[in-house]
């Protein structure tokens, strides 16, 4: 760290960051393997099944942080992404049996991305509360059509029973004839997305592009100066951020295998913005950590009887208040951990480490004061 | 002499509501030379940087810059064409390093873009490499080399003024705007910040500079503008200036209030 050129050069390469994702990797891809040692009986939940929801919700979470976190842009609408994903390829792949899925979840991405940029170009010119209020507007604009569209989404009931088709659920995803049918491998195709996405979002972040949406979110009038063309970076880290939110829905859809708006409703883009804030905006793993936690939160309070008998029946009916409860974290993080869990584990981290390191300075200290 | 002009600026008025920010103001710039804008507070002197930058539209009046109009531009196209400013409130971008803020002034003479970087393609590579060894270039200029992995808003405030010179620089601009570089510094700083100027003219940058600090204003520049409830009172040499029975008015008249 002491000389600026050499720690400099190793930044450029971002050699701390692609480690950190390795260890991820390898990190995540064992969960199944320990998972099945423990009884199920022990946790009362399917760890596989909880982690590929969690796998699904890093995909828009990735792209969210990127917009909130380091270009300082709010959205309190990215479940219509999420959602347009989700029906584009739901609706074409059981509507047009012979239709590939693994092109419905393209064009899930590109329509999700498309609809970015016609909303992002008007839409970022405003901000704070403003955008906040434009994008919370989107989203219910989103789940109305979601609703109100019968012919195509099928309304309240949804893909595919809303809609008059053949098949009974949406197809399970194939690529090159690969059916990725169970729990298991939707897990590691999930997973495998999100260490994809880690590391084009470490790339970004850690490049030129990185830099100009840093810049704009500490100072918009500076940025401009600098050169950075703001409005451009605004609208594609928008579409970029759309379109991580279109695959994660439509990967979401082929897995559930049907799909209804109660799916994309107003509480999930907040959900979405609890996970980010409580992982950490602006720090590379915070989305991650916020969606693990959210995740297996309302798996958790479920358990929980189990766990400690004698519980209410009204608390371990997370649906009843988890609006409220997300509520209460934002204010929480806001308040007294602003830079979120995740900063938060780093810095205890360096604590103990430094700490470590200082134990054993004092201990070779006194070794050679015994000498 | 055919006198060369680097910017031009003719006739520019802005008007905020009823109020003139800038009446009519005209002059012009030549390659290599340091010109001052002087006047007391409220004269117009930031507005017009911002006029200039593309920050703000003019009310009437062009601005040309190597001979082509700027108005109506955005500041980034602008800030490519050759002309970078700095702010008279430190603009540092926060939680960025020292380094990355420099690295941020090459943005105009790169362009690699979401796609190219976000999959490390080889000329984007070769780009961050490249801006790598630019921007610690501006800051050795500037004798920041050694801090450049602190954040730079942990800066002390004469350093971060040089940060914010360093990353101007690292545009490779052919005019520098200076709103008040000096603001805030000591005598000691001062000189440093007039020594490192005069570097730049050596080597071929234009300087416009809005200063409040006459010792540094009679010491580097060419040739002074003064500004008054925005108009252009006075213009000349510094030494001229001075002396002009106008400009003593501006100032003291508003000493007396």
């Amino acid at each position: 760290m002491s000389d600026p050129m050499k720690a400099g050069k190793t930044a450029l390469g971002g050699g701390k960051e692609y480690r950190t994702l390795l260890i991820f990797a390898v990190a995540v891809f064992i969960v199944p393997a320990w998972a099945t040692f423990i009884p199920g009986d022990v946790l009362h939940m399917d760890i596989v099944n909880i982690m590929v929801f969690a796998g699904i919700y890093s995909c828009v979470v990735i792209g969210l942080n990127l917009l909130v976190g380091y270009a300082g842009q709010i959205s309190l609408g990215h479940a219509a992404f999420f959602g347009v994903g989700a029906y584009t390829t739901a609706i074409l792949c059981t509507r047009f049996s012979w239709f590939p899925t693994w092109l419905g979840v393209l064009a899930g991405v590109l329509l999700a991305g498309a609809i970015g940029w016609l909303v992002g170009v008007p839409v970022l010119r405003l901000k704070g509360h403003y955008l906040a209020m434009a994008t919370l507007g989107l989203g219910e604009i989103a789940f109305i059509l979601f609703t109100q569209l019968k012919w195509l989404t099928g309304g309240t009931i949804g893909v595919p029973q809303g809609l008059n088709v053949s098949v009974a659920e949406i197809p399970s995803l194939s690529v090159f004839g690969f059916r990725f049918d169970t729990d298991i491998k939707f897990f590691f195709l999930a997973w495998g997305i999100v260490v994809l996405l880690m590391l084009l979002n470490i790339n970004i972040i850690k490049s030129r592009v990185g830099r100009g949406l840093r810049a704009l979110h500490s100072s918009e009038v500076a940025a401009d100066a600098m050169g950075v063309d703001t409005a451009r970076y605004k609208t594609r880290v928008f579409v970029l951020s759309a379109m991580f939110a279109g695959l994660g829905g439509a990967l979401f859809a082929h897995f559930q295998r049907y799909i209804n708006p109660e799916s994309f409703v107003f509480s999930v883009s907040i959900l979405f913005i609890t996970m980010v804030v409580v992982g950490g905006m602006g720090n590379l793993w915070g989305g991650i950590v916020g969606v693990i936690v959210l995740t297996f939160l309302p798996s958790v309070i479920q358990a929980l009887p189990q766990w400690i008998p004698g519980i209410p029946e009204s608390l371990t009916n997370f649906s009843n208040y988890s609006l409220v409860l997300y509520g209460i974290l934002l204010i929480l993080f806001m308040m007294f951990m602003p830079q979120g869990i995740a900063a938060g584990l780093s810095r205890g981290l360096a604590f103990t480490q430094k700490r470590g390191r200082r134990l054993r300075d004092r201990f070779e200290a006194r070794k050679y004061e015994g000498h | 002499m055919a006198e060369e002009r680097l910017l031009e600026i003719d006739n520019v008025t802005k008007l905020f509501g009823g109020l003139a920010a800038l009446k009519e103001v005209s002059f012009t710039v030549s390659p290599g030379e340091i010109k001052a804008i002087i006047g007391p507070n409220g004269a117009g002197k930031t507005t017009l940087f911002d006029v200039l930058t593309g920050i703000l539209r003019p009310t009437s009046g062009t601005v040309l810059l190597k001979g082509q109009g700027t108005v109506g531009l955005r500041p980034d196209q602008i800030t490519a064409m050759g002309m970078i400013r700095t702010f008279q409130t430190i603009k540092l971008f926060e939680g960025m390093t020292v380094l990355e803020n420099a690295m941020v002034g090459c943005h105009s003479r790169t362009g690699s873009g979401f796609l190219a970087t976000g999959l490390r393609l080889p000329a984007s590579r070769r780009e961050e490499a490249r801006i790598h060894e630019e921007a610690m270039g501006v800051l050795k200029d500037v004798g920041l080399e050694r801090r450049a992995l602190e954040v730079g808003t942990n800066l002390p405030y004469g350093q971060q003024r040089m940060l914010e010179l360093a990353r101007a620089l690292a545009s490779r601009p052919e005019i520098l705007l200076l709103d008040e570089p000096a603001a805030g510094l000591n005598q000691y700083e001062t000189g440093e910040l007039s020594a490192l100027l005069s570097r730049f003219r050596e080597r071929g940058i234009t300087i416009l500079i809005v200063e409040h600090d006459m010792g540094l204003v009679m010491d580097i520049s060419d040739e002074v503008v003064v500004l008054d409830y925005g108009e252009v009172i006075a213009r000349g040499a510094p030494e001229v200036v001075q002396n002009d029975p106008k400009v003593i008015e501006a100032y003291l008249g508003i000493e007396a209030d």
